[in-house]
């Protein structure tokens, strides 16, 4: 078994693969079931939620279950963490979107991508302050609050707290999903997720 | 001889359930809904802040979000000890299977309710100094708080059985698409079973259906911990038995588990000014702003007649010989904790409510209609986008700019009337209100 494969298994990737792989199908059947394509205002649960779900496989991949092992080796271990963030990031950026296709102006691809950085962001900064395992809590306790308490704020404020849920190509949003990613990837890759011990 | 006896030192011996209370997750997940709830009424403060209904019916909303969260708090509590590798050093000790369900299972559930219930008054507190009317509205509050336990004790269930890492975000995730789903239905005699099920801030429960409520979620909840940790599971039954019992009452009552809170029907009025002006005695502390954002208006209609009662606020419905005051709720528009947002604009709309008519289309649209509703709105209560509209048309093309000009040689004439014609025309021009006649409309 090669290294490559050895550290894929270390990490459950296999099976996180296999959940992106389940979302993105999900978000696909619910799109259907929603008849999405009559009126794209309909995309909001898949737009918000997906992409929070997606975040929360991401997260316990961040777990290692040889955490003090890991750290005796003499490679540097950021690169390896700062190309799985990526790339599973990448990974739900490109599938999660097709559920949503057209309508850009509204909820459209470009909003699911902007909801995947800015909730894997979130996850991975949890992962270093609370630990990979319970990483999925805070984002998903921030999402949902916004989901329901951000309907009718207005104003440029509203566009940056309540990004998950701006249509279109709000800049203060954006401004604010790349902002959580980039903070949330440069703590994960140096500092990697939180230690859990026996009582975690 | 003589007899020592050391002093024995006294033991205290703590409860289990202290230690399991203060440390580990149980507190980190009472803040954790704190939190989220906090961030979710913080958010929407304009639509229920100063509004007791408005509060309650937010907080019951919140069922959708606290509901999940304490379910996925339960369920990472349930699987403490396989991560910890302590299931088999548990099987060792005295206690039954239920009291070390229980142990590690009621910390998280008090914690959880005790989140809710203090964002609850943290709410009711921020509603207090702007409540404007009404009292607070407590009742679906208890379910609510069962309803949330429940949830955080089921999620333990599943905890303990589903061996997985995803197990906790995708009960999280299950559970607000479920009920979020659950709550969108507008039919069928489920949708009552929904505890986050949506209530119109105008509607009060029955006095039994919290209680049904609460037994109905906390029921289920009960029966699944006897089911999974009880040494005689056929216990579970009598939970189980319960819960059936309290949803069959509620699938079966339906809607008449509400009812229209009697403030809405009421009506509270100043008659001092024609027309008098009522809000809704769920408001009845706004009559005063409501007043004076219209005492330009009926300052300028003093001495006029045929016009309408009282400007009432009904919800949409006037009486005959009433006007419709512009909506004060939902707030978040026209009211934001306890104050108007524009008294200007609250003025036109209620001038644009005395000029109602119900009359077809292609009446209302008669110019010589139009040019007198457009004088007497410039004269009682201007809107505040009417320079605008004139801008447009003084850009527009040649048929624009000659309705502009014409509405602004009408508004002179009206301008140039003396004070009683002037009322003998606004006299004519409501008594016209009722006739859909276009002829009835006095000239200008």
């Amino acid at each position: 078994m090669t290294g490559l494969l050895l550290y894929a298994r270390s990490r459950a990737l296999p099976a996180a693969l296999a959940a992106l792989a389940g979302t993105a199908a999900f978000a696909l059947w619910a799109a259907g079931r929603l008849d999405t394509y009559v009126d794209p205002d309909r995309r909001v649960p898949i737009v918000a939620l997906a992409p929070l779900l997606a975040a929360a496989v991401i997260g316990t991949t961040l777990y290692t279950a040889s955490d003090e092992l890991d750290r005796t080796a003499v490679r540097p271990w950021w690169p390896r963490r700062l190309l799985q963030l990526a790339a599973l990031t990448a990974l739900a950026a490109a599938l999660l979107p097709l559920a949503v296709l057209g309508h850009p102006e509204v909820f459209g691809p470009a909003t699911v991508i902007r909801n995947v950085l800015g909730c894997t962001g979130l996850t991975a900064a949890a992962a270093v302050l609370l630990g990979a395992r319970l990483s999925w809590l805070p984002v998903f306790g921030y999402v949902t609050a916004v989901y329901l308490g951000s309907s009718g704020a207005r104003g440029r404020a509203a566009t940056v707290w309540a990004w998950p849920m701006q249509p279109g190509a709000q800049p203060g949003a954006w401004a604010a999903a790349l902002v959580a990613f980039s903070v949330g990837a440069a703590l994960y890759a140096v500092r990697g997720a939180r230690v859990e011990g026996p009582r975690g | 001889m003589t007899l020592v006896t050391e002093p024995t030192a006294a033991v205290r011996t703590r409860h289990p359930l202290r230690a399991e209370s203060v440390r580990g997750f149980a507190p980190f997940a009472g803040a954790g809904i704190l939190l989220t709830l906090g961030a979710m009424l913080a958010g929407s403060s304009a639509r229920w802040q100063g509004g007791w209904a408005e509060t309650a019916a937010e907080l019951h909303t919140a069922v959708l979000i606290t509901a999940p969260f304490a379910a996925a708090a339960g369920c990472w509590q349930g699987g403490r000890e396989r991560r910890r590798h302590t299931e088999e050093l548990w099987g060792t000790v005295v206690r039954t299977p239920l009291a070390r369900f229980l142990a590690s299972a009621l910390p998280v559930v008090a914690w959880v309710v005790a989140g809710y219930l203090v964002a609850a008054a943290f709410a009711m507190l921020a509603t207090w100094p702007f409540a404007r009317g009404d009292r607070p509205h407590l009742a679906l509050l208890p379910g609510d708080a069962v309803a949330v336990a429940a949830a955080a004790l089921l999620g333990h269930v599943v905890g303990r059985v589903v061996p997985t890492r995803l197990a906790a975000p995708l009960l999280a995730m299950a559970g607000y698409v479920g009920l979020g789903m659950a709550s969108t239905a507008r039919s069928g005699s489920g949708i009552h079973l929904n505890p986050a099920f949506p209530v119109p801030s105008a509607s009060l429960p029955v006095w039994w259906q919290p209680v049904a409520m609460a037994l109905w979620t906390g029921g289920l909840a009960v029966a699944a911990t006897l089911a999974y940790a009880a040494r005689r599971r056929v216990k579970a039954l009598v939970p189980l038995a319960v819960a059936v019992t309290a949803g069959a009452l509620l699938a079966h009552t339906g809607n008449g588990l509400w009812h229209r809170d009697p403030l809405v029907h009421r009506q509270v009025c100043d008659t001092s000014t024609t027309p008098a002006v009522c809000v809704n005695a769920r408001y009845a502390g706004m009559l005063p702003q409501v007043r004076e954002a219209l005492s330009g208006v009926t300052g300028k209609l003093k001495g006029v007649r045929n016009l309408p009662v009282r400007w009432a606020d009904r919800g949409g419905a006037p009486r005959a010989h009433e006007a419709e005051l512009p909506t004060l709720a939902p707030f978040g528009w026209s009211v934001v904790r306890g104050r108007l947002t524009s008294p200007t604009e609250f003025a036109w709309q209620a001038v644009a409510s005395l000029q109602n008519r119900d009359c077809p289309f292609e009446k209302q649209e008669d110019p010589r209609v139009q040019r007198a509703d457009d004088v007497v709105a410039a004269y009682l209560a201007p809107s505040p986008q009417q320079k605008y509209f004139d801008d447009l048309d003084a850009q527009g093309d040649a048929s624009h700019r000659a309705e502009l000009r014409e509405r602004r040689a009408a508004k002179a004439r009206f301008a140039a009337m003396t004070g009683d014609e002037r009322r003998a025309w606004l006299s004519a021009y409501f008594a016209a209100r009722g006739d859909c006649d276009p002829k009835g409309v006095p000239s200008l």
